[in-house]
């Protein structure tokens, strides 16, 4: 989609010979534009939502609602939090999951948790965790949770073949040594309080957190999970909605010195949005672009076209 | 929580304890009620929107605890040995008392609570009745009244009666065997309240003991109670029995919308009606009224009262 909004950019930029943006400039207005938008979908969301509570959002092919959602669920990851210190997570990041988070949806945390330690050897068997040192018999049951604390993946306890060996679903101990939690496998979903409330909810008995109920808060790149008891890496997934990866237009130089789209490039980075925000996507660099080489006009007419895209939507 | 097969209600699938989940179909755990509320009663298209978690567990555990106050029927029984300084602790998750009994010989006798007091603090006085104080400025205490001495020696008097129903009382002995004119029961102006030979008790609700008569002493006592049905705290043990689970729904959401800014006030009423006719239908359903049991009280009816 980033060569044909490229395209369409340019050619009403270059109508009249109004001017031409360089590919750098193309990159960064269309990173600029791509946030706008990602943002702007949560803020359509929420005036969906009014609607439909006000009884004025259909169904079946007027669930608006719906595919706002399915656009922000393209952003969504679940993946296991990085363990700080003592109740404390790494928040998803660039550094250890991948990618940085606009918002977390839900923490789920591992109502309770069975053993730790490392792997051993690497069995000639796949799919096995190896701990010579393990009594597995007496502290593992089928269907656990197996975490490798270090890679941070995960899979479920088949059958227990030894004192020191389990048989799992998924190849996850591929070197040694590296580190292994086991958990039950009921995870309970842990709530988000405010700093405000945690201490008062901490010293009453009634609303106290607890494994089945446990709550978390936030600060810096810090997740604080209570009880505060729950302290095992691996023991906290979040589902989180990340921000869309930043927009490369990649190109190889023609003789002339024209650049010229090249999507094989490594770099290269296509809109993560969907299709039918590509006229949005042109609107906002066009708005970017225009403002750039100060031709008011471009601006103007981008700014109507978005107008009319906003009341044709409403 | 999930369904489990029957091998694991029975024999809760070869681990112990093996009662592990006899009896559990009846009731729902607390971490049902919770999520079921979350996902049912609680989001952008309900009544209910933008409340925190804790405050529908809190209001679930509310409810939990005045269900078990009254309208549920589960009885709490806890058996021990009543020591020499006739005391009882009450146990960690009691609320309040239904019935307190001797087991001897056999037999469990209610016992009756005690109009007078039998138990006191005393301060330490000086020779001019002085209050007596330490450095810190806090009174001095004896281990034990006078009252409570006397008690536990047995030598404290009481309008109770105690020694057994003819104790004291002029008889005949004839080859062994007593006989009196007349029984206790018969004597005109008998206080009946008081007319009880087994031992007697007092609740001393902020010491947290039952405190006997001298003759409980090495005996053993059955308290009967309620509890608030939080389980010592043990979240994973809380239930409620089925036929209240909609009520404790209803009570969450009144009990919310009741505190919430902003809500009509039909929607409350509507929700405190819900409440109280879904408490009226649970009580009427957990009385267990069906015809066999009727039927078994109305064939006294022809017996003649002599």
């Amino acid at each position: 989609m980033i060569n044909s909004v490229r395209n369409t950019v340019l050619s009403i930029l270059n109508k009249n010979n109004y001017g031409y943006i360089s590919p750098s400039d193309f990159n960064l207005f269309s990173k600029q534009a791509q946030m706008d938008l990602f943002n702007e979908y949560f803020y359509q969301y929420n005036r969906q939502i009014n609607k439909e509570n006000a009884r004025s959002s259909g169904t079946g092919y007027a669930d608006i609602t719906k595919g706002i959602e399915e656009v922000i669920d393209m952003f969504s990851v679940t993946s296991y939090m990085h363990y700080g210190a003592s109740n404390k997570f790494l928040l998803p990041s660039a550094t250890t999951t991948g990618d940085d988070y606009y918002l977390i949806n839900k923490a789920l945390v591992y109502e309770k948790f069975r053993t730790s330690g490392a792997n051993t050897s690497v069995s000639g068997t796949p799919n096995e965790l190896v701990d010579s040192t393990a009594t597995f018999t007496a502290t593992v049951a089928i269907g656990d949770i197996v975490v490798n604390t270090t890679t941070y993946t995960s899979a479920e306890v088949i059958s227990i073949v030894s004192d020191n060996v389990l048989s799992l679903d998924a190849d996850i101990f591929t070197a040694t040594p590296q580190d292994y939690s086991i958990f039950l496998s009921v995870q309970n979903e842990a709530e988000k309080v405010n700093h405000s409330k945690i201490t008062m909810l901490n010293s009453t008995s009634f609303t106290a957190p607890s494994e089945i109920f446990p709550v978390y808060t936030e600060e810096g790149i810090l997740m604080s999970l209570f009880p505060k008891t729950i302290i095992e890496p691996g023991r906290v997934v979040a589902q989180y909605i990340r921000y869309p990866k930043e927009p490369k237009w990649t190109y190889i130089l023609l003789p002339n010195g024209e650049p010229a789209f090249d999507s094989t490039r490594s770099d290269y980075q296509d809109f993560e949005l969907t299709l039918d925000d590509e006229v949005s996507l042109v609107t906002r660099i066009l708005q970017y672009a225009g403002m750039s080489i100060r031709e008011i006009q471009i601006v103007q007419f981008a700014q109507a076209e978005e107008q009319q895209a906003n009341q044709t939507e409403a | 929580m999930a369904y489990i097969s029957q091998y694991q209600y029975y024999e809760n699938g070869g681990a112990l304890p093996e009662n592990e989940n006899w009896g559990s179909y009846q009731y729902v755990t607390l971490k049902d009620i919770v999520n079921n509320f979350m996902v049912m009663y609680a989001g952008n298209h309900s009544l209910i929107n933008n409340e925190e978690r804790y405050k529908v567990l809190f209001h679930a555990k509310r409810g939990i605890q005045e269900l078990n106050y009254d309208a549920f029927k589960e009885i709490k029984a806890l058996e021990l040995n009543v020591s020499d300084l006739l005391r009882f602790v009450l146990p960690p998750d009691y609320v309040n008392w239904v019935r307190v009994s001797l087991y001897s010989g056999g037999v469990l006798r209610p016992l009756t609570e005690n109009i007078q007091a039998t138990s006191s603090d005393a301060y330490l006085q000086d020779n001019n009745y002085r209050i007596l104080f330490d450095i810190n400025g806090n009174v001095l205490k004896p281990q034990f009244s006078f009252l409570d001495t006397d008690r536990i020696a047995g030598t404290k008097k009481s309008i109770y009666m105690g020694g057994g129903a003819y104790n004291g009382k002029s008889g005949y002995n004839i080859d062994g065997d007593w006989y009196f004119d007349y029984s206790i029961g018969a004597r005109f102006g008998l206080n009946t309240e008081t007319a009880n030979v087994n031992p007697t008790f007092t609740i001393d609700k902020k010491s947290g003991v039952i405190n006997f008569s001298s003759s409980m002493a090495g005996e053993l006592c059955v308290l009967e109670y309620v509890s608030d049905g939080m389980e010592n705290g043990d979240e994973s043990s809380i239930s409620v029995n089925k036929m209240f689970e909609e009520f404790i729904y209803a009570y969450i959401r009144y009990s919310i919308l009741n505190s919430k800014l902003g809500v009509q006030e039909y929607v409350v009423n509507r929700a405190k009606k819900d409440k109280s006719a879904l408490l009226r239908n649970a009580k009427i359903r957990i009385s267990n009224i069906h015809p066999g049991r009727l039927l078994m009280n109305m064939r006294g009816q022809n017996k003649i009262i002599k």
